[in-house]
């Protein structure tokens, strides 16, 4: 044995004194699916974290081997004692165990630390990095702040996803949800978002937190090493509770991510937090409550589904300059089954959240990425949020687009078309163009306006519309060389002066001339 | 179903009603009922609430030597006078790894002042 653990024993041996301490204790009864019965317990208290006592009847080497403390939380107080969920391995859990009450409610280590790591529910690290040496304990259920510590949304959230920011833009301390089928994108813009806010001044950069419930442990690995390689992880913590995980621990990710986020909230800071997805932890929770033996009620969810969202997600806002001016942005996930958003869980976090992005197959297999159907899209919040520049260029582009949707949909069945629906049929295709983007490229707020400024001086109107994606990423390429300070100015003062503007439209003539080739032929 | 009517015998026999009346009591009305198929379940529910109505009254120190027992009730007498338990009423148990000291278990509340504990304190702190 080490040298160094040796002086420590004798130190703790010298300085021992027999602890006086009593528990209040209850005896496992009955155990399964991660849930446990306990008898006695009788000042337990809601939400309360218990020790399992596993040393009891083991010899001291074997206790020695014990993986740490098993937990538990009690969900369930009732007459003779109480049910409460197993926070690990429920292998761990035999019949007559003791029980011990801590008198402690659940919460999770929180701080700087913790950025650039992926942790559990719990806070567990989970990268195999070693264990954190300074964090503050937050608890992972609190109370939402109320009416008076908040403030209006006005500080834009940049996604870097021109057609969010153009048409659909979020701000600081809003909540926006990302809905669609499977395999539409959803995860995709969530971690865009997340790569994007390098763009933004260290000092106004938010927190980000990635909160990964009922996913493959693929995915969130794969995740982890795009926002490394980015450079983004720096700023991201990640808490993790894969599928395989015990219902229960699925269902405390978001509240243990959200009481992350608060510990920076608190201090004035500005955080981002992505639930991906709440749907799966509705699933979770419903597959605790049946357990618990709670009344089920609509496809098997228990009484208090909405209260479970509405309490997490009423937990995003933006604090009053007295409450130190941070804010929690929150993007919560709900994956819908055949584009079905009328379902029970979809309805309600829709109801619940400040405007959704709606992400549809069809578009999507179409090669419109992001697939976002905008005539259902909306932000109700974000509009005021949004920069002056921005709104300058993007004002008609949502009822544009939307009725480009419209008209496509109708005109599929017309031979003969008169030049005023052409036209705007041609218009449609261009800016549904435009508004493509890779996955992984996030573009800043300045590029966004300059190209969209372009579009609407119908610079792109002459380029043929498979070549209007090259042609607006040349342009974004040719302002950024020939116009720096304009775009300078524009991320400076976030509005589109009279000069940048008499700036751009000179821009965009020296690029028609420049790149002819892209204007030879429609 | 078996619980209830488990729980109502108990209550019969908590109320003061000798134990092979209120048994015969139930037997009749089970009858009645044409639930007689019910019996064995009840049974073992019932025996399920006594052992627990049991548990939740018994006081166990454990102790890792024999000679520890003296010296293991001096020392919580207090904690027993706490609990409304007499050191008469302490059922003992030897256990050997405990490696010395005493544990006491009942009535809700747990002391453990075992080297057991006490070492595995240390190592952890020590090894943290």
């Amino acid at each position: 044995m080490d040298n160094s653990v040796v002086e420590k024993i004798i130190k703790e041996i010298e300085q021992y004194k027999p602890s006086g301490e009593h528990a209040h204790v209850g005896l496992v009864v009955s155990v399964g699916d991660g849930v446990v019965a306990i008898d006695g317990l009788a000042k337990a208290v809601m939400s309360e974290i218990l020790v399992f006592e596993e040393t009891k009847g083991k010899k001291l080497a074997d206790s020695i081997e014990t993986r740490g403390e098993l937990y538990g939380l009690i969900l369930n107080l009732e007459e003779d004692g109480v049910r409460a969920a197993i926070l690990g391995d429920t292998a761990r859990v035999v019949e007559g165990m003791t029980v011990k009450s801590t008198g402690r409610v659940l919460s999770v280590p929180a701080g700087e630390e913790l950025l650039g790591r992926v942790v559990n529910a719990l806070g567990e690290p989970q990268d195999g990095k070693g264990p954190f040496k300074k964090t503050t304990m937050m608890p992972v259920e609190r109370q939402a702040s109320g009416v008076i510590d908040r403030k209006g949304v006005s500080v834009p959230l940049a996604t870097g996803i021109t057609a969010i920011d153009a048409m659909i833009p979020i701000g600081r301390g809003q909540r926006e949800l990302l809905i669609g089928d499977r395999a539409t994108g959803k995860t995709t813009i969530a971690v865009d978002t997340i790569i994007n806010q390098l763009n933004e001044p260290e000092e106004k950069r938010p927190i980000c937190i990635y909160v990964a419930v009922g996913q493959k442990q693929s995915k969130t690995a794969r995740i982890a090493q795009q926002l490394r390689e980015a450079g983004a992880m720096d700023y991201t913590i990640i808490v993790d509770e894969p599928a395989s995980a015990p219902a229960a621990l699925q269902y405390l990710a978001p509240f243990a991510g959200v009481a992350m986020g608060e510990y920076f909230m608190d201090k004035g800071k500005d955080v981002l937090i992505i639930y991906d997805d709440l749907s799966k932890q509705a699933v979770a929770y419903r597959e605790l409550s049946l357990l618990l033996r709670r009344p089920p009620g609509r496809e098997a969810y228990p009484g208090d589904i909405f209260y479970l969202h509405s309490r997490l997600l009423e937990r995003a806002c933006r604090l009053n300059e007295e409450k130190g001016g941070g804010s929690i942005t929150a993007l919560p996930i709900i994956e819908t089954q055949e584009g079905d958003v009328s379902a029970y869980i979809p309805t309600n976090v829709i109801s619940i959240t400040d405007g959704q992005i709606f992400l549809v197959t069809d578009l999507f297999n179409k090669g419109v990425r992001p697939a976002i159907d905008v005539g259902i899209s909306v932000s109700r919040v974000g509009s005021s949020a949004q920069t002056k520049a921005m709104k300058a260029v993007a004002g008609g582009l949502k009822l544009e687009l939307a009725q480009f949707r419209d008209l496509e949909a109708f005109t599929q069945f017309a031979q003969d078309l008169d030049k005023v629906t052409a036209d705007q049929l041609a218009s449609g295709a261009r800016m549904i163009e435009l508004l493509k983007q890779k996955n992984g490229a996030p573009i800043p707020m300045e590029k966004q306006v300059a190209m969209l400024y372009g579009a609407s001086l119908k610079l792109f109107s002459e380029v043929p519309v498979a070549r209007v994606r090259e042609a607006a990423t040349k342009f974004v390429d040719f302002v950024d060389a020939q116009y720096k300070k304009v775009l300078a100015e524009i991320k400076k003062t976030a509005q589109l002066s009279d000069d940048s503007k008499k700036q751009l439209a000179k821009a965009t003539e020296e690029f028609r001339l420049a790149h002819t080739d892209l204007f030879a032929a429609k | 179903m078996e619980q209830a009517y488990a729980q109502a015998l108990m209550q019969l026999i908590e109320g003061g009603m000798q134990p092979k009346k209120a048994l015969h009591a139930l037997v009749e009305s089970l009858k009645v009922k044409g639930r007689e198929a019910l019996l064995p379940r009840i049974a073992r529910a019932f025996e399920r609430l006594a052992q627990r109505e049991m548990h939740k009254n018994a006081v166990v120190m454990s102790v890792a030597k024999e000679k520890d027992v003296h010296a293991g009730k001096r020392d919580a007498k207090e904690l027993l006078e706490t609990i409304g338990a007499e050191s008469k009423d302490v059922e003992v148990r030897i256990d050997e790894d405990l490696i010395g000291g005493w544990r006491l278990e009942g009535r809700g509340m747990l002391v453990d002042r075992s080297f057991k504990k006490a070492l595995l304190q240390m190592y952890n702190r020590a090894t943290a």
